[in-house]
């Protein structure tokens, strides 16, 4: 097993005429928590699309584990910017959709969704239906449907983008939380700086169409991170100047 | 909002009550209307009393009647659900199927079921099989346009998500489209129960020597309007009943709608 | 709309293929026809084309092809319109004062589950064989059909559109014209939509119970003399009404409530 997880080679996506990706290259490390951050439209979710191939890159490659991306080896979990549970399943079922559709055998699938729910704090409402559900319960839902496929990629995308802020700090600890205890991989993609900055490891500052990548930041704060102290601070504004276009 | 509802509830029973009081009083009591031509509701409810019984005019009790509509009725839905609804969702999940299967299915779908009736009895006869093929044909057009449409209501997100997970085209189409399909696929199945009933009564009042539809026609030609209106009745009860019976069914198939 | 849908698939290609698998079907129909037993019993769709032309010249009974569309037509829109002006007015009153609601909705659910066609034979006997017994079935059937969905129109309408209107001012006549109104009128059409399709099916069958003219009659007609083609005739013409019926209400929905079109 190699250091690097994810390996994206001059990556450019068009449709038609327009440029979004404009020969992006990166690595990310194994066990990394990566933040991507970039004006909004910018292409971030297109770059996401890219790697799960619901596009196709135009030119370029994206390697997992030094092989051409494959979904069905790959053990990939995406968490979409809209809510993207199931009504017609209950809050355990739509957590074991993963297990599911990988087949897993029944009892594996049973001990996987007991362990994922206590670890979200779902384990109550596992008979509920999203609609009898607040939103960030439904967040929730979708974030242990992730973790329960033990994903050695996760990919997010702006998933706290429509939640209060007080409801965004607490669901952002808990993902720090479960990404320590996994030891997944997160490609977190935002367009809220304190978010990246609070969450992630490395920073990824992309340009406006068509995208680019401007800087790499590492970001070796301690966790738990403190919004207010001059250290992160002076990072917020550091990627802030980078972001900004006018 | 409870108790000013209840407060028309009154409203309602004297409404039933002065309709009937009405009809009897004109019908039975004065008798301006002849009993050839609209019948008094004491005189249908006593036709009817003797028709769960009797034979006469027309042959078999009313109950042999109900049976045998029921029969044909509930054969060509069944028919039209098995054959119309996986035809309906293949059409919107497959491209190829709904490129070449959609032109001759818009082809036969403005054409009313009942409008079949002729042709079917000169090729299958009088006997069953023209009916329950015209039937069929009723029930399968609901069906197909249903589930057709509730699989084109599937989201994308839910269709990534499966993706990302590794679904294969056809777990995404068991996993993903058929649920959010189901709803609609209910209703073109009670839309469908509806269109078979009403078929099924017209093929009887065609070209029939048993059921509901026959029962009424028959009535009609020996002025016997107290015959036609039992029979009327009975048909209403009996699809409000199943229509009644569906949405039960629905209720418990349908999961995690909020009620 | 999911991505599956055809929206990818560029239209010369549809109509190609809609074109390929008509043409095989016809043909197999065709061939079948002239080379097996089913040629006994079953005409090929070549006569059938070809005597719905002649037929526009030459009359079936008294009348020329045409001329039976447009007698059912001519009923079709007179029960239609009937019905749905009562069905528009009385869904709406029922829907917006609750008084007419409790004193309608018994009746009206007395009436509703019974198939327009299963009145054919008690208008029969109250209206006689002519035409007004072919009005009353179809307005019947149009009446039903728009009640309902006028009704559900004005319970759909948004409570804070009307708090908001109450907010300004308007008093019960303004919000009732300028916002329950304009709000049911997709409810409306979805109404009439299936009201359109519904008294076509009826007038067909009210046609074949008792008629001297119109397209049910040719379809009966053919029935009677075993003839196949006539049949065949009478259901093409019936088909190409239904549809044009259905192609002309949502036009008209379409042009009246461009704000909402249902669907796509």
């Amino acid at each position: 097993m190699s250091e690097t997880i994810v390996k994206v080679n001059h990556m450019t996506k068009k449709f038609g005429d327009l440029l979004v990706l404009n020969d992006v290259s990166f690595d990310v490390r194994r066990g990394e928590f990566l933040c991507i951050v970039g004006p909004t439209g910018c292409g971030k979710t297109t770059f996401l699309n890219c790697i799960t191939k619901l596009y196709e890159p135009t030119s370029g490659e994206i390697l997992i584990n030094d092989k051409p991306v494959d979904l069905k080896q790959d053990n990939i979990a995406y968490i979409f910017q809209e809510y993207s549970t199931m009504s017609w399943l209950t809050v355990e079922q739509n957590v074991a959709f993963g297990l599911e559709i990988k087949k897993k055998p029944k009892d594996f699938i049973k001990k996987e969704v007991d362990e994922v729910l206590e670890m979200v704090g779902l384990t109550k409402y596992r008979d509920y239906y999203p609609s009898e559900l607040s939103t960030s319960m439904l967040q929730r839902v979708v974030i242990a449907r992730a973790f329960a496929v033990k994903p050695q990629l996760l990919l997010m995308d702006e998933p706290y983008g429509q939640l209060d802020v007080d409801l965004r700090f607490r669901l952002e600890d808990e993902l720090l939380n479960l990404w320590r205890q996994t030891g997944t991989t997160v490609i977190f993609i935002t367009h809220n700086i304190e978010e990246a900055v609070y969450l992630s490891q490395n920073i990824l500052v992309l340009t406006n169409k068509p995208t680019t990548i401007k800087a790499r930041l590492e970001n070796t704060l301690p966790f738990p991170r403190n919004v207010t102290s001059p250290e992160f601070i002076k990072i917020r504004s550091e990627v802030t100047d980078l972001i900004k276009w006018w | 909002m409870a108790s000013k509802k209840k407060s028309y509830v009154w409203l309602s029973v004297l409404s039933l009550v002065v309709f009937i009081g009405i009809w009897y009083l004109a019908c039975d009591v004065l008798k301006l209307t002849k009993a050839s031509t609209l019948p008094g509701p004491v005189t249908v409810v006593g036709t009817f009393i003797d028709k769960l019984t009797q034979t006469a005019p027309d042959g078999a009790t009313l109950f042999q009647h109900i049976g045998s509509s029921l029969q044909i009725a509930m054969s060509g839905w069944a028919m039209g659900v098995i054959i119309g609804t996986p035809l309906g969702i293949a059409m919107a999940w497959y491209k190829k199927i709904d490129l070449y299967a959609r032109p001759l299915f818009d082809l036969i779908r403005p054409v009313p079921g009942l409008a079949w009736i002729p042709l079917m009895i000169l090729l299958f006869g009088i006997g069953l099989t023209s009916k329950i093929v015209t039937v069929f044909l009723s029930a399968f057009v609901p069906c197909v346009l249903n589930s057709y449409t509730g699989i084109r209501q599937t989201k994308d997100v839910h269709l990534w998500v499966g993706q990302t997970f590794g679904a294969s085209d056809f777990q995404m189409l068991m996993k993903i489209a058929v649920p959010t399909s189901l709803p609609l696929v209910m209703t073109g199945v009670r839309v469908a129960l509806g269109a078979s009933w009403t078929c099924i009564v017209a093929a009887e009042m065609l070209a029939s020597t048993k059921g509901l539809g026959y029962m009424i026609q028959q009535a009609r030609g020996i002025y016997r309007p107290d015959i036609i209106i039992c029979g009327m009745i009975t048909i209403g009860v009996i699809g409000a009943l199943f229509s009644w019976l569906l949405t039960l069914v629905e209720k418990k198939v349908i999961k995690g709608v909020k009620r | 709309m999911t991505g599956r849908s055809l929206k990818g698939v560029g239209s010369y290609r549809k109509i190609g293929a809609a074109a390929i698998s008509i043409a095989v079907f016809l043909l197999i129909w065709q061939l079948a026809v002239m080379f097996t037993d089913v040629g006994i019993v079953m005409v090929g769709p070549v006569e059938v084309i070809g005597r719905f032309f002649v037929s526009m010249v030459e009359p079936i009974g008294h009348d020329t092809i045409q001329m039976h569309i447009l007698w059912s037509l001519s009923r079709v829109m007179t029960g239609f319109i009937l019905g749905s002006v009562l069905g528009i007015v009385l869904g709406i009153l029922m829907g917006w004062f609750r008084p007419m609601n409790a004193l309608f909705r018994p009746l009206y659910e007395i009436i509703r589950p019974i198939p327009p066609i299963a009145w054919i034979p008690l208008s029969i006997v109250w209206f006689g064989i002519g035409e007004p017994s072919k009005y009353f079935i179809i307005f019947l059937a149009a009446f039903s059909a728009i009640t309902m969905n006028a009704f559900a129109g004005v319970k759909a309408v948004d409570p804070e559109l009307i708090g908001a209107a109450r907010m300004l001012g308007a008093n019960n006549r303004q919000v009732f014209t300028t916002i329950v109104l304009p709000s049911c009128v997709p409810h409306i059409f979805a109404g009439l939509q299936i009201a359109i399709g519904s008294s076509w099916a009826t007038v067909v069958a009210a046609e074949m119970v008792r008629a001297s003219q119109g397209v049910g009659w040719v379809i009966i007609r053919g029935q009677d003399s075993n003839s196949t083609v006539q049949i065949m005739v009478g259901i093409v013409a019936v088909g190409i009404v239904g549809f044009a019926l259905a192609v002309l209400m949502r036009w008209i929905e379409a042009r009246l409530c461009a704000w909402n079109v249902r669907g796509k």
